[in-house]
């Protein structure tokens, strides 16, 4: 008998009854396993197992509120469709909306995305930052893992033979914060892959910090966020010198491979300019890494 | 500036509707019944000696193609000016994708199975990747026994040692260039397939005749044996010039063999890796000044990262040099060009072919010079425009006007330079920055006339039609519109009339290489001759026809022995400014502005050339900022479109364009080349704006941002010597 | 092993037997002669590729051909012989879009998902929705103008 290259089942129990007896790789958007697999024109792509297409489950599609106020996003949704959505948490949706370009963002999903554990991915920065949690769905029942959890390191994920990842459930939103931050360093301006991504947030209770989070993206192995550098500052009053001390022990928690001057200094530039920016209470919930120049008169030089 | 009846005015071009439709057939789209497919074996090591190739079984329809089926009296090279290039290695190889043998077989997947498991024994050796390598013999000198390819020296004026002993001040910079990859959005493909008792080539290129000429020698047949038929080419910028003949050359041997069509296309990965590159270069200046800081001299020498074989890079050099004066006059002026071997892919043409490395070098070495005297770079690069009649880097003189105060005030104007370079000070994260550049239109000196000899036939139909035949390409350059347009224009009759195909070198004259911005300048004029020659006729003669031929003009002469004499009859000229804003956090680079006017003589459709304008100048900027191509002992790093970054649509904002009108004598209704000057210089406003944003000298390109991150922390401040 | 697919391919029903990982671009230009699909760079960075997916601009570089089972698919084979595909195709013609042309297909299907979406974008929402189809020739202007003039020309049959 032949070999079979890939499954197409129509329905998720039927995905479902495949990985429980069917040791196979699970493929939905295609933009990341295509890629990786990829052989030369004309030639179809090689995959050491068979493929699971998941891409068209219907199960899969829907992006809900849950009774507990968390945001549901079906495992197959799209980047185009996440970035569309006004139940999906801010930083999740400025993520979603830079990825790629137009045609990547109508392929690629969210569970790809973290399943692909690439410390480049978009999504996995503001999913580390909002606590958010992959449910893992076999024939055998379900459970719930944090996003920061469930990948392990570097291109690996802790995902059982017989599981898919059929939603991620993201518990905060932006109403959580006071002001949000967000900036990807592209290699350009738009369909680009991620030099550089921080996401962070921050809650205050009259001057006393009460929440602070950073993560950061393409910084090591895997997505950055350390609860010990974030509980430096929760709790107490922003100070320059305080600001200087999460900057200096987040720089310990990062190990960025390539170009690491770079992403070393964007980096504090840019924990620097939130904190310190948002210490003054601006009106603006968003706080970018510049205002732009409005220069009239004499500017000081930046530089 | 168009008026109804001047050929500026714009026509719909000939082939947009197919292409548009998906209806044109690219290379990759024309199914050649039961053809053959190739895949190339190459060198995985930029440097050693074959030991052995190491085959698996190959089953039944499937061959090995390599050196040993040249047939006896064949010549293992390629001729691409140079013959040092060969088609396939023997016993060494110089560069990492250097063609060892074709793998050669009916099916696609099998050969992709057989192409995983052949592996090659090498000894390896010691490689020299860059120029420094290169001119240090790392690992022992492979040629010349000094690993110099090639090499010229020009000068002008008193001599530059007598001068630099009066000179007040000598300043001495080195300004620096990066590989340049072409991302031609179609990659090379051809097809060989043996007819009647000779072969026809289809390829995606853009010189069918070099194609022949190049690949005859293997099977020691005459160039006219081989039919080279130019399939619809998406995009080439010099990419596309000599490079076919690396894949028609194998190509050509496996059919031979076979005795069937054998057909390859390379994926992305495969051409970004194994293709020709834009010459890295490196300039290192000294200029004297006298003690009001004015230019004495200026001194030059050029390296360029030749590679591992010669082929066209002496003419690459010899441009570069001439071009290295920029577009000033200085009392005295001397360059000394090196082309430098090193085990890298052997780099090649390249929109400018050897003049953007030199003109972003001067154009930067000059904003130096000025800020080092607290000058802005605009007055003082003001000071030394060359004029005509001034005398040029070669000892000839500028023949035609110069119109670069007019082009300046437009560019001045449209860009509110002078209010924003008050504004922006040095170092505030805005800055606007200003080039000036030219480009010598078609071949230098008296090359059109000694090498190419160009000859252009129109063939006058009973029903009115009229062909041209010639052997230019059309590669998205608009010359599909260009030369009907010409014609009709002429004779005065609709566009439609005239026909001009894809050239076929059976039944087209030769008339010369689709390069040098000699297409329209040169090629244009021929056609524009013909059809005066023909317009009397046209309604009297039922079908005949007209030849043309190239003559250059007398009292014009140069030596290409000493490179003395008119390098070029008409340049084209033109002034760019950049505006651009750093983020202070990131260092991202945004451009806020880019504005242009070019001199391409009197343009021939005013809407093909803004859209030569617009591509030229991105091109240019994404050479100066984000295309970074590394080599890394012999390796290309960057071998994807994901990790090669070439602008986007949100990458620049919508450009300013301006022309100006400058007929040229010679040229179809006064037009000239236009096509590589576009690129010449919108890369050095960018550094000079970028600069200027800083605060920070930047003396290299590409600037990635994290370049610009490492410039904001440890660059020299502008205005400091080095 | 070879798998019976079908889907729809501009507008009719097709059924194809084959490696259901082959990828969708290769079966469209090698089975139904779908060469006005171009490859530019196979790994959906360039946008040459791009198809209309359940009315969704994809690039089929990306798409095992098993994930099309069942589904809509368009190409500029297609596009083009809609009205409002010609629409596109005569603005890309007079606005000088067009140069080497291999992005151009893509481009004209990447211009067809914005004015569907939006029948007056400005210059910066042209800009974002073609800004994954690359073209190294024309520097993008003319491509963004002709996008505006398809937009003007069309009128209320963009917004049906």
């Amino acid at each position: 008998m032949e070999e079979v290259r890939a499954y197409i089942p129509e329905t998720l129990k039927e995905a479902l009854e495949i990985r429980s007896r069917t040791d196979c790789i699970p493929l939905a958007g295609g933009s990341d396993l295509m890629v990786s697999n990829k052989r030369t024109t004309g030639v179809a792509p090689s995959f050491d197992k068979p493929v699971l297409i998941i891409r068209n489950l219907k199960e899969l599609k829907e992006i809900s509120v849950n009774g507990k106020g968390e945001c549901v996003i079906g495992a197959g949704c799209t980047s185009a469709e996440i970035a569309q959505s006004s139940v999906v948490p801010w930083h999740l949706r400025q993520a979603a909306s830079r990825m790629g370009a137009v045609a990547l963002r109508n392929s690629a999903t969210i569970a790809g995305n973290i399943a692909n554990a690439s410390p480049k991915g978009d999504t996995p920065g503001p999913l580390y930052l909002l606590d958010a949690r992959v449910r893992l769905t076999s024939l055998a029942g379900e459970r719930e893992v944090l996003v920061s959890d469930f990948i392990v390191k570097f291109k690996t994920i802790d995902l059982h033979p017989d599981e898919l990842i059929t939603a991620v459930v993201v518990p905060l939103s932006e109403r959580n914060f006071d002001y949000i931050f967000w900036h990807k360093v592209g290699t350009r301006k738009a369909n680009a892959i991620s030099k550089l991504t921080l996401s962070q947030a921050i809650k205050f209770d009259g001057r006393i910090v009460s929440d602070y989070r950073l993560s950061a993206t393409a910084t090591g192995a895997k997505t950055n966020r350390s609860r010990e550098v974030e509980k430096l500052i929760i709790g107490k009053e922003i100070t320059p010198a305080l600001i200087e001390q999460v900057i200096d022990a987040f720089d310990e928690v990062i190990s960025p491979r390539a170009m690491p001057e770079f992403r070393r200094e964007a980096t504090r530039r840019m924990i620097r300019r939130f904190l310190s920016v948002a210490s003054e209470r601006p009106e603006n919930r968003v706080i970018d890494t510049f205002d732009g120049f409005h220069v009239t008169g004499q500017p000081e030089p930046v530089f | 500036m168009a008026t109804v009846n001047d050929i500026s005015k714009s026509v719909r071009r000939v082939d947009a509707v197919s292409k548009c439709e998906g209806k044109a057939k690219y290379l990759p789209d024309i199914d050649f019944r039961d053809c053959l497919w190739a895949r190339m074996i190459r060198s995985s090591v930029p440097r050693g000696k074959i030991i052995k190739v190491n085959l698996p079984d190959l089953p039944s329809g499937y061959c090995f193609v390599d050196y040993r089926d040249i047939p006896e009296g064949g010549h293992n090279y390629l001729h691409m000016i140079a013959t040092d290039w060969k088609c396939f290695a023997e016993d060494e190889v110089r560069y990492v994708g250097e063609t060892i043998g074709l793998l050669v077989g009916p099916d696609r997947t099998v050969l992709a199975d057989l192409i995983d498991r052949v592996s090659v024994d090498y000894e390896e050796q010691i490689p020299a990747v860059t120029i420094d390598e290169g001119l240090a013999c790392k690992g022992g000198a492979f040629v010349n026994g000094n690993n110099i390819h090639c090499h010229l020296k020009i000068e002008t004026g008193e001599n530059a040692d007598e001068v630099f002993k009066r000179c007040a001040k000598i300043v001495e910079e080195t300004v620096e260039t990066g590989f340049q990859e072409h991302i031609y959005l179609e990659t090379n493909g051809a097809c060989c397939c043996p007819e009647g008792d000779g072969y026809v080539i289809y390829a995606s290129a853009q010189c069918p005749f070099y194609i022949r000429k190049s690949i005859a020698p293997l099977l020691n047949i005459s160039p006219e044996k081989i039919t080279v038929r130019q399939t619809v080419t998406g995009g080439a910028f010099g990419g596309k010039e000599h490079f076919p003949d690396v894949l028609c050359g194998p190509l050509l041997v496996a059919a031979h063999k076979t005795g069937k069509c054998v057909k390859m296309v390379f994926d992305r990965e495969e051409d970004i890796e194994n293709s020709v590159k834009r010459h890295p270069s490196k300039v290192v200046f000294k200029t004297g000044l006298d003690k009001e800081g004015n230019i004495l001299v200026m001194d030059s020498k050029v390296y360029y990262n030749v590679g591992g074989y010669l082929s066209s890079s002496f003419v690459v050099l010899q441009r570069g040099c001439f071009h290295v004066a920029g577009c000033y006059s200085f009392p005295s002026f001397r360059s000394e060009g090196f082309g430098v071997a090193t085990n890298t892919f052997p780099s090649c043409a390249f929109r400018g072919f050897g003049a953007p490395q030199t003109l972003f070098a001067v154009e930067t070495h000059m904003c130096h010079l000025a800020q080092m005297q607290g000058l802005d770079p605009l007055e003082f690069k003001s000071r030394y425009f060359i004029k005509q009649g001034d005398t040029t880097s070669t000892n000839g003189k500028v023949v035609e006007k110069v119109m670069i105060p007019q082009m300046l005030e437009q560019v001045l104007k449209a860009s509110d330079y002078r209010r924003k370079v008050k504004e922006y000070k040095i170092g505030s994260g805005r800055g606007i920055g200003i080039s000036f550049y030219n480009h010598g239109g078609a071949f230098t000196g008296n090359g059109e006339q000694s090498l190419i000899k160009a000859h252009c036939r129109l063939h006058k139909y009973p029903d009115g039609h009229v062909e041209i035949l010639c052997g230019q390409t059309e590669m998205g350059q608009g010359f599909h519109t260009i030369l009907p347009k010409i014609a009709a224009h002429v004779l005065e009759i609709p566009i439609e009339k005239v026909v001009f195909e894809d050239p076929d070198t059976s039944r087209v004259p030769d008339s010369g290489p689709t390069a040098a911005s000699r297409s329209t300048m040169i090629v244009g004029d021929l056609v524009e001759k013909a059809a005066k020659l023909m317009k009397d006729r046209y309604s009297k003669e039922s079908e005949f026809e007209i030849e043309t031929e190239y003559e250059h003009p007398e009292g014009y002469p140069w030596n290409q022995d000493t490179f003395q004499g008119y390098a070029y009859l008409g340049y084209g000229w033109g002034v760019c400014a950049v505006e651009v804003e750093v983020d202070p956090c990131t260092a991202e680079v945004a451009v806020k502005g880019v504005w242009s006017s070019h001199d391409g003589g009197h343009p021939v459709d005013e809407l093909i050339v803004h859209g030569q304008v617009n591509g030229g100048v991105l091109q240019g900027i994404g050479w100066a900022s984000t295309e970074v191509m590394e080599n890394t002992d012999g390796h290309f790093r960057q071998t994807s479109m994901s990790d090669y970054i070439v602008p986007t649509s949100m990458d620049c904002p919508r450009q300013g364009v301006d022309l100006v009108d400058n007929p040229y004598e010679w040229g179809p209704f006064g037009a000239k080349g236009l096509g590589e000057l576009v690129f010449n210089g919108s890369g050095a406003a960018y550094i000079d704006a970028l600069s200027r944003a800083i605060g920070k000298k930047i003396n290299a390109i590409p600037v990635p941002t994290e370049k610009v991150m490492e410039y904001i922390l440890h660059g020299k401040k502008l205005g400091e010597a080095d | 092993m070879n798998v019976k697919l079908e889907f729809t391919l501009n507008g009719k029903n097709v059924t194809v037997s084959t490696d259901p990982l082959r990828r969708l671009i290769d079966v469209l230009r090698e089975d139904f002669g779908c060469t006005g699909v171009k490859e530019g760079c196979s790994e959906g960075e360039c946008g040459a590729c791009s198809i209309l997916l359940n009315g969704k601009m994809v690039t089929s570089c990306l798409i095992p051909v098993g994930a099309a089972d069942g589904q809509d698919i368009v190409t500029i084979e297609g596009l083009s012989e809609t009205e409002k595909g010609k629409l596109i195709i005569q603005a890309f013609a007079d606005g000088g879009a067009v140069q080497c042309g291999f992005c151009i297909p893509g481009m004209v299907v990447a211009a067809y998902s914005i004015l569907c979406e939006n029948p007056d974008p400005t210059e910066d929402e042209i800009r974002l929705g073609i800004s994954g189809n690359i073209c190294r020739c024309t520097g993008y202007d003319l491509i963004v103008d002709s996008i505006r003039l398809a937009a003007e020309r069309g009128g209320s049959i963009w917004k049906k």
